[in-house]
């Protein structure tokens, strides 16, 4: 007997309204089908009416988790409109606060893996190691979400000695405890249980689909925006691209543990090696006509930003294309065959950030409707279309 | 008199009564070291300790809207929390702990009441089963096939695991014996295999991590009790928390060597041991994480059933040595 | 490769199909005929390993839609642009060639009201299901006009 279960667009394991259409036949799932557009917002016909300094406020506000992402995606964009250069010790504080959201999302993260998971004790312990990211990111930017730090031209608030110390406190602290709690989830058989073999998205599929971030790097795909593209800061730290090779959803805990890691080291040596200066330099109000493309290592994956200017205070196009949005397509590849209850887990493995993905325009006046994405019929053809490679199950290694 | 005696016997003592306040006492100790094994505080602020904050809960639910869907079978609907209750009272005035005069076999204390105890304790499942069907909603058709398929995993290892300590006392009755182990406290080592197989399956029975899946909150909204509200989702609670009760006296009369000392010492053994056995029950609940149901059923046949078994073996060997 | 090179090579292997700038460090900007992009996106896959696109952008200059397909390799972003006449707004799909842009080319679909031909699924992604036919919100001339607040039982 197969019938549909609608899995939002309200639902408990949902955090945000979207709407997951699945076909089961008892606990296994033959069909999904994912529909968008309840959380539109018409951002981007917004910020063409918005000076740019306006805009960096539109932009924090496409998403909290991320907020700071999508501002410094966008301030890079437009300082490389208007040729400037932001002080070294500027563009040191931005990206500490870019790696201080990182630690936060993960965390978060992984506190929301287990709830998903059942494993609520976990649950609480990472959730309460956030709290003390939390306070840094208050401590640093007078916010816990959203924290204005960004301007045209650098940030806007300076960092001193006593904040510096504070924040390698909390840093060491959070790298002792991460360290504990993940030896516990690595060993906790339930656990482990339901996220070892749930979610499988092969590399070819991964790649075919132009997945992005932890989803795309947990199946051996090792692109990294702060690799590749490394804007200003990341070239002169000592860091690694975490990937790992199980291809599910272990393989993302594991490949966002690494990136915790990862993050610590970072944080410590910008701390460390802060350097002297001002924080800013002046912007002019008006853009040079041109256009820039810019990209961004979001705790998602890669946010990129498309800006268009035609000379005046107000940009002509601006487009954004947020990381979930990507992984869509792969999401309903990997919800395929499996089993209802796993549905939480692969859709909250890719870290979906719902109302980051929905930021075209429309101005809906009143109700949002129904949207339909992608059928998986299309996407199985294709994904069935390239040789069967054998599925990459090689043992998650736990970094420490 | 003796009918006034009856009465009070089933409302009060050990009656409904007396079970609605050790039941709503021992979610109020379940919760308190699940979540201080959480570093949370639980509840506090309801009455001293928050030991209130279970009554206050039942009260909140009691006076809440009732809404019983269109398409539901009402009948059904309408009666099962209140049915699902009245069995697991019966089950508790089974307990040895209220007829503890061996002499005196009275109709709560008989030869074969395990086995009564054990089929009343079954009950529950299938009312859940029913109830979710009755709600004919998606979410709860899934709770109820759900409940039945661990119903399968579980239910002969507990069995077998309970059942493994009457052939070594001898008898079917339990004040029988929990006597035989009160005079023997040496033998109730030859079960402690059938101890943790027995602690697994009633964390199983009750539905709880890691076997909650049947009310999976972020799967299948609230799996059986989606469209239950109001009064009969506070019945449906209660009958949980009394079956917490009533699981946890008879793995403490079997398995613990029941509660001696006449009325009141053998009451207060019963709330110790039967708080050291909710104790066992929370810790499971807060170190382990939801399985999947076919991983339930798997585990039951491959590791929990052979266990149960080897138990079962143990004491005939046992006791064919002892005799 | 560096920049230069890779400039390089890429004129030598598409020849007139393509104009190429490099406006910074890292950004390549191809510009070519709509006709030939489904051909030149082809050959740039597999001949330079071009495969992970990361979005289209759509802008609407006025006089024509001018579509960017955004792509990347880990050590260059080629961006790949093409103008579609205003009054037939059509392209090819390159959807069979890279299976992950199905969505952005459906985005494209709604908010310009741009045929992208040969696509598997066009159903809309972002627009409710009762949004009016012909409304494109991303063109220039599409103005939102709020309308006016009724307060239901009291003086409007």
């Amino acid at each position: 007997m197969s019938f549909q279960i609608p899995i939002g667009p309200q639902h408990p394991a949902l955090k945000e309204p979207i709407s997951l259409r699945m076909t089961v036949e008892g606990e296994v799932i033959t069909d999904a089908d994912i529909r968008l557009g309840y959380n539109h917002r018409g951002i981007e016909k917004l910020a063409e009416e918005r000076n740019w300094i306006q805009n960096i406020y539109l932009m924090e506000r496409i998403c909290g988790i991320c907020s700071h992402s999508h501002a410094t995606c966008y301030v890079q964009a437009v300082e490389r409109l208007m040729e400037l250069v932001p002080p070294k010790r500027g563009l040191y504080i931005r990206y500490l606060v870019s790696e201080l959201e990182r630690v936060h999302s993960h965390l978060l993260w992984l506190g929301v893996a287990g709830h998903e998971a059942g494993f609520d004790s976990f649950f609480m312990y990472t959730w309460r190691d956030r709290e003390i990211v939390m306070d840094l990111l208050e401590m640093v930017s007078g916010n816990r979400v959203h924290y204005a730090i960004n301007t045209v031209g650098g940030v806007r608030r300076d960092l001193d000695e006593g904040q510096k110390a504070k924040i390698l406190e909390g840093v060491a602290m959070l790298r002792k405890r991460s360290v504990y709690y993940f030896k516990i989830g690595a060993s906790e058989p339930s656990f482990v249980a339901r996220i070892a073999g749930v979610g499988l998205l092969t590399k070819e599929q991964a790649v075919a689909l132009c997945a992005v971030g932890p989803t795309a790097r947990a199946s051996g795909w090792d692109r990294d925006v702060r690799k590749e593209d490394p804007y200003a800061v990341y070239d002169e730290l000592e860091w690694e691209v975490a990937t790992a090779d199980t291809c599910d959803v272990l393989g993302r805990v594991v490949v966002r543990v690494k990136e915790l890691l990862q993050s610590y080291n970072m944080i410590e040596q910008m701390v460390q090696g802060l350097p002297a200066g001002d924080i800013t330099v002046k912007a002019p109000r008006k853009a040079k006509p041109g256009e820039t493309v810019s990209r961004y290592e979001a705790p998602r994956g890669e946010n990129i930003h498309y800006i268009k200017s035609n000379g005046t205070e107000k940009p002509e196009r601006l487009k954004v294309r947020a990381p979930t949005l990507a992984n869509y397509a792969a999401t309903v590849v990997m919800l395929k065959n499996g089993f209802i209850a796993d549905i939480p887990l692969i859709f909250a493995a890719i870290d979906p950030c719902i109302c980051c993905a929905e930021r075209s325009v429309t101005l809906v006046d009143g109700r949002s409707g129904e949207e339909s994405i992608v059928r998986t019929s299309d996407l199985r053809r294709r994904a069935l279309a390239r040789p069967a490679n054998a599925l990459v199950k090689g043992k998650a290694v736990w970094p420490f | 008199m003796a009918l006034l005696r009856t009465l009070l016997y089933l409302l009060v003592y050990p009656g409904l009564i007396f079970l609605f306040v050790y039941g709503t006492f021992s979610e109020w100790f379940d919760r308190k070291v699940y979540a201080r094994l959480q570093n949370r505080m639980g509840p506090t602020h309801t009455g001293r300790f928050g030991l209130l904050q279970p009554v206050a809960d039942f009260f909140k639910l009691m006076a809440k809207e009732d809404v019983v869907p269109e398409a539901a079978d009402k009948g059904f609907f309408n009666a099962l929390p209140a049915f699902g209750l009245a069995v697991v009272s019966t089950a508790a005035l089974l307990l040895p702990v209220w007829n503890f005069n061996l002499a005196n076999p009275g109709w709560t204390s008989f030869s074969g009441d395990i086995i009564v105890i054990l089929y009343l304790l079954s009950l529950p499942t299938l009312i859940l089963f029913l109830a979710a069907w009755s709600s004919t909603n998606l979410f709860s058709t899934i709770g109820g096939a759900r409940v039945l398929t661990m119903l399968f995993g579980y239910e002969v290892p507990l069995f077998l695991a309970v059942l493994s300590p009457a052939i070594l006392a001898g008898s079917w009755r339990l004040a029988e014996i929990a006597a035989f182990y009160q005079a023997r406290p040496v033998l109730l080592l030859v079960n402690v295999l059938g101890f943790v197989v027995a602690v697994i399956a009633v964390q199983a029975k009750l539905e709880r991590t890691p076997f909650d899946i049947p009310d999976a909150e972020t799967e299948i909204v609230g799996g059986t009790f989606t469209e239950y509200s109001g009064k009969k989702l506070a019945l449906f609670r209660l009958t949980f928390d009394v079956e917490l009760v009533v699981a946890s006296g008879l793995l403490a009369a079997v398995f613990l060597g029941g509660f001696p000392g006449g009325a009141l010492l053998g009451f207060v053994f019963f709330v110790i041991k039967t708080l050291f056995i909710i104790f066992l029950l929370s810790l499971i609940r807060a170190l382990t994480s939801r399985i999947r149901i076919d991983q339930v059923v798997s585990f039951s046949w491959k590791i929990l059933a052979p266990l149960a078994v080897l138990q079962l073996l143990i004491t005939i060997l046992v006791k064919g040595f002892l005799s | 490769m560096t920049d230069a090179e890779l400039i390089a090579k890429l004129q030598a292997d598409l020849g007139s199909r393509a104009e190429i700038a490099s406006p910074g460090p890292r950004r390549l900007f191809l510009k070519v005929a709509a006709a030939d992009i489904v051909t030149v996106v082809t050959r740039i896959r597999d001949a330079f390993g071009v495969v992970f696109l990361s979005t289209i952008s759509g802008v609407d200059t006025g006089t024509a839609f001018e579509l960017l397909y955004h792509f990347s390799i880990p050590e260059q972003d080629l961006n790949v642009r093409t103008e579609i006449p205003r009054e037939v707004p059509r392209v090819a799909s390159i959807s069979p060639v890279i299976p992950g842009a199905i969505l952005y080319e459906r985005e494209i679909q709604d908010m310009f009201g741009i045929v992208v031909e040969g696509i598997p699924d066009g159903r809309p992604l972002v627009l409710p299901d009762d949004w009016p036919e012909g409304q494109f919100p991303l063109r220039k001339d599409w103005k939102f006009v709020r309308p006016a607040e009724v307060i239901p039982g009291g003086e409007s």
